[in-house]
């Protein structure tokens, strides 16, 4: 299949060989390096959030869970507020960006199978991995509308 | 406080772990056990859930992917439906009642009790139908693990439109009720469309993540996920996931199918109440 965008990610010797083997080698060594970092960066930002909520104010993290028990949940959703608390060293924004960062997960799944099909010039799955994508930041956009 | 924490994380362990070891998933068991044990609203329990789901959806379908068994053009046509089902879910799960939630959640587990139960099917379409050809959609997958020599197997795809409905269901019950939805897209790429059985779930696994991960991102967007449970939630189900998916190895989870369909039947009778008992 022609190859209709620059070499993105080093694999253009791969082209000719067929669809296949272009999706397994995107597939079996790019995407599961860069779904582990993101996974792992996740992880590392709710175990500080959870640390930082044990040597912090006993009864913060106590009267953020009955809160939620109460149904009250609302957090900030403007991010360099959060970004500021989390600086500050407020757990609970530093727990919102680690789940922020773990759903880049999808998103970086979506957009590798985007510029997968992009490359191979499959425009038919092109607009289908782009609506998802779509459907994903208007998932976004409807949230902050309520 | 460590004995608040240490609950949640207690309870987000032992729900991944069953949830790996039945197949269904943690979310089926995390939500029950926030809302019936730790006395969480259901809607606070579904957000929290679903960055669970996306966690543990991360790293699970990497080898089934690796190993060829993942169609990836069905799932992208698939994922339109179920990503703008769990959007349209996730938006709705704000504005529903709580019992409403309660109710929908027992009748799915009911759903997915049944789906446990019943016999999945084994025979491979030999050829597509035209809307799946023009798509693309059929596949092969490896014949033997043990020969990767061996020639693969190839499979047909049939009614696009049918499967896409049910995932089009899956997507909403997933943002509504934080659930990953692995049986109904399962029942959609087995029983609808025709897949081999082993593609049907290994396809289903890499959707989970994407589908989870719209409605959790509608969640997250509107300022409702609470971190001080969501953060433990989202770690102890995917380390009792990870527990759970090494021990399939050493144990033979076909003696404990029962208990796991009765688990699901008893946690549908005990939400299906709660929701009864509130309206």
């Amino acid at each position: 299949m022609a190859c209709v965008v620059p070499d993105l990610m080093g694999f253009a010797e791969m082209v000719d060989r067929g669809t296949n083997d272009q999706e397994e080698r995107i597939l079996r060594l790019w995407t599961p390096l860069l779904l582990r970092s993101i996974l792992v960066a996740s992880v590392i930002l709710l175990a500080t959030g959870l640390v930082l909520a044990i040597t912090g104010p006993s009864q913060h993290y106590v009267k953020t869970f009955e809160n939620a028990q109460h149904g009250l949940t609302h957090q900030p959703t403007s991010f360099p507020i959060i970004v500021h608390h989390a600086l500050q060293g407020d757990p609970d924004a530093v727990m919102t960006i680690g789940l922020m960062v773990l759903t880049l997960v999808p998103l970086a799944r979506v957009l590798f199978c985007f510029l997968l099909f992009l490359r191979e010039g499959d425009f038919v799955y092109v607009l289908f991995t782009a609506y998802v994508l779509t459907s994903l930041i208007l998932g976004i956009v409807l949230g902050r509308i309520g | 406080m460590l004995e608040v924490l240490g609950g949640l994380f207690a309870l987000a362990l032992g729900s991944g772990f069953i949830g790996a070891l039945s197949g269904l998933g943690g979310g089926v068991f995390i939500v029950p056990a926030l809302v019936i044990l730790a006395h969480v609203p259901m809607y606070v329990a579904v957000g929290a859930s679903l960055m669970s789901v996306v966690a543990t959806s991360a790293g699970a379908s990497v080898a089934f992917v690796r190993d060829g068994w993942t169609n990836l053009r069905v799932a992208m046509v698939l994922e339109c439906a179920t990503v703008t089902g769990a959007v349209a879910g996730a938006f709705l799960a704000g504005h529903v009642p709580p019992w409403a939630l309660e109710l929908l959640f027992s009748l799915t587990m009911l759903q997915s009790a049944y789906f446990s139960s019943r016999k999945k099917g084994e025979g491979i379409l030999a050829q597509s139908d035209r809307l799946a050809t023009r798509l693309r959609l059929s596949g092969v997958y490896p014949a033997s693990l043990s020969n990767p020599s061996s020639k693969p197997i190839s499979y047909g795809v049939e009614n696009v439109p049918g499967g896409a409905l049910v995932m089009l269901l899956a997507g909403i019950t997933s943002g509504l009720l934080g659930i990953g939805s692995g049986a109904l897209k399962v029942i959609a790429m087995d029983s609808v469309m025709h897949l081999p059985l082993k593609v049907s779930s290994a396809t289903s696994n890499f959707m989970i993540g994407v589908t989870a991960g719209a409605g959790a991102l509608v969640f997250l967007a509107r300022g409702d996920v609470p971190t001080a449970i969501a953060a433990p939630v989202a770690l102890g189900v995917t380390a009792g996931a990870l527990v759970g998916s090494r021990m399939l190895v050493f144990i033979n989870v076909k003696w404990l199918r029962l208990t796991f369909i009765l688990l699901q039947v008893l946690i549908a009778a005990e939400m299906g109440w709660r929701a009864l008992s509130r309206i």
